[in-house]
């Protein structure tokens, strides 16, 4: 019988038994400080009491270094959702859009128009774009005006009703301008007026949504005014940090693309129905670092890695359904390696208790997050989005 | 014969004495939100006081649970106007549609521009050019899917869009199209 093990056969096996007890030991030192990304549930504490981010709420601005600042109107998402950031930081870190809404009369969500006395035409309000600066000046921009984005020279984009009243059964039309400096003159960008929101700048170029029937959203990029482009048809994701690249999503919320921005030419997909840990959906507004992306998902949080012309699912954060049954909103990395997200979570209402919203921040590899303070949903807690300042990609 | 003839004149008489609208009941929908891709929509008549018809399909609103979600949320609650009806709507959403009034979540945010359709052309046919998904073909289950608004089947014959609207004319007597508003037309609840 032909012996199984020699002496060098022995030595070696032990030579090979000691490198991967080595390895496993590296990995699990590794592991334990949170060098890898694995997938797997949130674990959610509640004391996040000052989080390092700067956010919104109500008619109060917060920053960890200059505590609360009063705001000239409380802020408001409601032309947008999370389609667009409600409150962003310019390049230089000095000033910051937001989105209020002056409500022109009180409308019951339950009940439907004719309920109300509401006729088809009737102002319901006026969304406006204000912008407060580090000394507490605060001025409106824009009547009729919502969703901004900061160009690094300064200039300001929004979108500009055509009437700036919301009115019951009429669709908002606007157009796409851009105004050099908060007092500068407004340049169309758009040819047409149609429902936009404006979602980032990628460099010198402008991305924005139009927004159809049944809430269509169609992805476009303008390379100055009156030079549109269909960039796709659904939403974006997050623009790369060097703005070349965006990261959209398709109309079923299940592909991402990553796409050139100046051609459209696509780099990278990825079908996350199919990925490794397979999700349902996944959503618009993340944030890109590096070559990382943070997105919302079905199951939570999902981070994709973006390689050299692939894209791959990296990691899924799950959060208990129970406790956040609409799970989050415009996640953002917080750090440069990309891994510190912030969000916001939003628990709509039950049982006569009304919606509210809190922040989290959560540390992806060791897989938990501290919660803060719950605020009533209609305050708009959200993030400052200061993506321009901080070289990140845009939201 | 004579007395048949007046008989049958009689009858004639009568059948064309009851009004056009004797057979129209008040006629509403109400949609029990439970998942997306599969929520009762349900639409009921009164045919007496106290009496009830009431017949229901599948349907699905959105992709996520969260009403507050642009574009991504099903339906938020309550109760909605009709702003018209089309049976050969020819925009990004094409062929039989019910176009819902505007509407607040609970957050505030407006959800707008919402409708109750299928996959179907302006002509009410299937387009279905591709293997994967097309937008105006009924390729399964996956189409209750929707960026919010209401979405039942083209699939079957009948199909239960032509249920649905078959259903609203037949029940309602109301036979109007274009713009026009119909108070309290759908509740959305759960």
């Amino acid at each position: 019988m032909k012996r199984v093990f020699g002496a060098r056969g022995a030595v070696a096996a032990l030579t090979i038994a000691a490198g991967v007890a080595a390895a496993l030991a590296i990995f699990g030192v590794f592991g334990a400080h949170g060098a890898v990304p694995r997938t797997g549930p949130l674990t959610v504490r509640t004391g996040l009491k000052s989080p390092p981010v700067a956010f919104v709420r109500g008619d109060g601005l917060f920053r960890d270094k200059s505590g609360r600042s009063q705001l000239g109107a409380a802020v408001s998402g409601a032309m947008i959702g999370p389609l667009s950031p409600v409150a962003v930081g310019s390049t230089d870190g000095k000033l910051i859009a937001y989105n209020t809404w002056q409500e022109l009369r009180t409308v019951d969500d339950e009940q439907s128009f004719s309920e109300q006395s509401i006729a088809e035409g009737d102002a319901l309000g006026i969304p406006s774009l204000r912008v407060h600066d580090d000394a507490g000046n605060d001025l409106v921009v824009a009547r009729g005006a919502y969703s901004a984005a900061w160009r690094q020279d300064g200039a300001l984009a929004f979108a500009k009703g055509v009437d700036p009243d919301f009115r019951a059964g009429r669709t908002y039309n606007a157009q796409v301008v851009v105004r050099r400096g908060i007092h500068g003159r407004d340049v169309a960008w758009t040819t047409e007026p149609a429902h936009y929101v404006v979602y980032a700048w990628a460099g010198d170029r402008l991305l924005f949504y139009r927004v159809g029937l049944g809430e269509k959203l169609e992805l476009f990029v303008a390379d100055g005014p009156g030079k549109l482009r269909p960039l796709a048809d659904g939403s974006a994701i997050a623009v790369s940090p060097d703005a070349t690249r965006v990261a959209v999503l398709s109309q079923d919320a299940t592909n991402v693309r990553v796409l050139e921005v100046a051609s459209g030419s696509e780099l990278s997909w990825l079908d996350v129905t199919t990925a490794t840990t397979p999700l349902k959906w996944v959503a618009y507004s993340g944030s890109w670092v590096g070559d990382h992306i943070v997105v919302p998902a079905s199951a939570g949080l999902a981070v994709l890695h973006v390689g050299s012309g692939s894209l791959e699912l990296e990691q899924v954060l799950s959060l208990e359904h129970a406790e956040f049954p609409a799970g989050v909103q415009q996640p953002r990395f917080t750090d440069a390696a990309g891994n510190e997200i912030a969000a916001t979570a939003d628990i709509p209402p039950a049982n006569g208790r009304a919606g509210l919203s809190f922040l989290l921040q959560c540390d992806r590899i060791a897989r938990s997050c501290d919660r803060g303070e719950p605020a009533p949903a209609k305050e708009w807690l959200r993030q400052v989005d200061e993506t321009a300042a901080s070289g990140e990609g845009g939201h | 014969m004579r007395i048949r003839a007046l008989a049958a004149a009689a009858v004639l008489v009568a059948v064309l004495s009851i009004p056009a609208n004797a057979f129209a009941y008040l006629t509403w929908f109400e949609f029990t939100r439970q998942s997306n891709i599969s929520s009762p929509l349900t639409m009921a008549w009164q045919y007496g006081p106290g009496y009830y018809g009431t017949q229901t399909w599948r349907a699905g609103s959105g992709v996520s649970t969260d009403a507050c979600w642009v574009g991504h949320g099903w339906l938020p609650t309550g109760y909605y106007d009709l702003r018209g009806h089309w049976d050969n709507y020819n925009g990004t959403i094409r062929g039989r549609v019910f176009y819902l009034q505007d509407k607040t979540c609970w957050n505030g945010t407006w959800r707008t521009q919402l409708f109750i359709h299928s996959e179907e052309t302006a002509g009410q046919g299937q387009y279905c050019p591709t293997a994967g998904d097309d937008p105006y073909c009924w390729d399964g289950p996956s189409d209750y899917y929707s960026n919010g608004c209401i979405k039942v089947s083209r699939a079957g014959n009948p199909s239960d869009l032509r249920l649905v609207h078959d259903g609203w004319h037949g029940k309602s007597g109301d036979y109007r199209h274009g713009y026009f508003t119909i108070n309290n037309w759908l509740y959305v609840r759960g």
